[in-house]
């Protein structure tokens, strides 16, 4: 510790270059947490994500289905639940506040999804009620609601069937998800209300979800589940959720070579600058480095000055930068597929680890100049 | 009195280039304790080299150095800094003080190879500055300071580890007459009441009359001495 003062003097010796070079340290650490924090929330979403769960979507993207499907998709062995799925999406008091209400067999999908914990009473009141929904209680404690309340939504897609946009629900329960309470934020409805209602599409389901007796037999029941309509006019595509959601992600890249890829040249850069900034700094103190040996400075002990600078200078800026992340991701509160965004420990771990090895990498050769250093002929140069 | 410099036969040569250039050609030198000596000589007569040699900055390719009962000319490169620490203050013709630290900063550098407290550090660095009359100048940086003040600062920074022998450089090539005096006065008060042996390489005349004893060094070797009159 009793060397902190010297090594804080050192960098504060040319204070401007200091700060311009934390500052190209800290933003580069913020990007390393923001992507890395992208690539954990999408990883969890994938991991989240069942592949005992299968998803039944048109091969021709985005047309709805019959409903009548649900039927003949039940009727597959292996199939323990299945339900035709009719989104809503609607603004609620203000038109920035978009929520979407996701109407099912609600009987059905709660056997699918077993990790959303629903109370049988509040599941069966949603059942008898037909406007009734089910809410996440993040969502609820966020807006405001509770059992009982009605909110209704304006309606964002086409009229319903009376013309109007005005749709009402009424809370008739809440629902946890034990393991990550904080994605909690949907809305579950009935399929019938919403399907009777609209205006369009009546009768048809954009894609079914389906529960599997036995996880293993995933392959079999999809191909099973295609087979059934290969020779009609809507033929199916059935995939694990899991699958679904990678098919989608790799739609738009190797998400996890991107962000290592950005991150990895942003990291090359911030070497050569910290060496840069190293070595100027070591340059221009030669004289005081030797005047340093000549009160009994060791030459290691020169070198571990030279090394804790850039260690205080790299690890410092890599700590601030991806605690900002950290602080700034979850204020932004951008969700993955539910999962929301946040800087895990490990990535704060792997930024330390980043840090230390920039240090070394481009302190180490200032360093030795300055373990090699020979004092008379520093001093005689001045 | 004891010898507490011992030169014996020392030969120092310098690549440049090609070419090997022997500074120093076989010389003998002793300093007793409490002695103030200064060397005088022409530029590149060798006298800054010889005092490296004594303040265990450089090695000689032949011959001993004795100092403080060391054998420097044996001692590893770590030994020798340690050496340095605890039995040599340096005094350098440009001061040489770290410019972002304070006065008071400055002349505890030495203390921080010490097991001092904090507290005796400040303690310690509160004496030495009030020695050489700038304790009120402790937080001011080196560039808010005079020259002379400044090398007050270097000053006390080589007495402030309390070594045996303390050398300086052409310690007021820098300054005017005035300061020079001021200097140089500070230096005979170390060496009069304090005892400290001082060695003392200057090109001026006026300064070296402050030494017990002058020796001259000329072609890397020891030409005349002359000896101070008691006064």
């Amino acid at each position: 510790m009793k060397y902190v003062p010297l090594i804080w003097a050192a960098l504060r010796r040319r204070k401007a270059r200091t700060v311009l070079t934390s500052l190209s340290i800290v933003t580069a650490f913020f990007l390393f947490g923001v992507l890395q924090g992208v690539n954990v929330a999408i990883k969890q979403a994938v991991s989240r994500m069942s592949p005992a769960r299968l998803v039944v979507f048109s091969r021709s993207l985005g047309q709805p289905m019959p409903i009548a499907y649900a039927a003949r998709i039940a009727a597959v062995p292996g199939v323990a639940a299945v339900t035709g799925m009719a989104f809503l999406g609607g603004t609620y008091q203000r038109p920035s506040n978009v929520q979407i209400v996701m109407g099912s067999d609600l009987a059905q999908y709660f056997k699918i999804e077993p990790e959303i914990k629903v109370a049988p009473g509040e599941l069966a009141a949603a059942l008898q009620t037909r406007t009734g929904v089910i809410v996440g209680r993040a969502l609820a404690q966020k807006e405001g609601w509770k059992i009982g309340d009605r909110i209704p939504l304006h309606g964002l897609g086409p009229a319903k069937k009376d013309g109007s946009s005005d749709w009402v629900f009424d809370i008739v329960g809440l629902y946890d998800m034990p393991e990550q309470p904080e994605s909690a934020t949907q809305i579950f409805g009935n399929y019938d209300y919403i399907n009777e209602e609209r205006g369009s599409d009546q009768n048809t389901s954009i894609e079914f979800g389906v529960g599997l007796k036995d996880p293993h037999q995933a392959t079999r029941v999809a191909q099973r589940i295609d087979e059934l309509f290969a020779n009609s006019p809507g033929q199916t595509r059935t995939q694990s959720e899991r699958d679904f959601l990678e098919s989608i992600l790799r739609q738009v890249g190797d998400i996890n070579y991107l962000v290592n890829a950005i991150v990895g040249a942003v990291l090359f850069t911030l070497l050569f600058l910290i060496a840069n900034t190293m070595a100027q700094s070591v340059r221009e103190r030669i004289p005081e480095l030797a005047v340093l040996k000549t009160v009994g400075f060791s030459d290691s002990a020169v070198q571990w000055l030279v090394l804790a600078e850039a260690l205080l200078l790299s690890l410092a800026g890599a700590m601030i930068g991806v605690g900002l992340a950290g602080l700034v991701i979850p204020l932004a509160g951008l969700q993955v597929q539910g999962s929301r965004m946040h800087v895990p420990h490990a990535v704060f771990a792997a930024a330390a680890g980043a840090g230390i090895l920039l240090a070394l990498v481009s302190g180490v050769p200032p360093a030795l100049r300055a373990r090699r250093l020979e004092v008379a002929a520093a001093l005689a140069a001045r | 009195m004891a010898a507490v410099v011992s030169l014996k036969n020392v030969i120092k040569r310098y690549t440049r280039g090609k070419q090997q250039v022997e500074v120093l050609h076989g010389l003998d030198l002793e300093v007793e304790s409490g002695e103030f000596l200064a060397l005088m000589g022409p530029s590149g007569s060798g006298k800054t080299t010889l005092l490296n040699l004594i303040g265990g900055l450089d090695r000689p390719d032949e011959g001993e150095v004795w100092v403080a009962g060391s054998r420097l000319d044996e001692l590893s490169s770590g030994e020798l800094a340690r050496w340095r620490a605890r039995h040599v203050g340096f005094v350098f013709q440009f001061y040489n003080l770290l410019p972002v630290l304070t006065a008071e900063r400055n002349v505890e550098v030495p203390l921080l190879l010490t097991k001092l407290s904090r507290s005796q550090r400040k303690q310690n660095v509160r004496a030495a500055l009030e020695l050489v009359g700038l304790a009120d100048r402790a937080k001011h940086k080196p560039a808010e300071l005079s020259g002379g003040q400044q090398q007050r600062v270097a000053i006390a920074r080589a007495l402030i580890a309390d070594p045996t022998l303390v050398v300086c450089d052409e310690p007021t090539g820098d300054l005017d007459r005035t300061s020079a005096e001021e200097i140089l006065g500070l230096l005979e008060i170390l060496n009069r009441k304090q005892g400290k042996t001082i060695i003392m390489v200057t090109h001026d005349p006026l300064a070296a009359a402050h030494a017990s004893r002058r020796l001259h060094v000329d072609k890397g070797r020891l030409t005349v001495q002359e000896e101070r009159s008691a006064a």
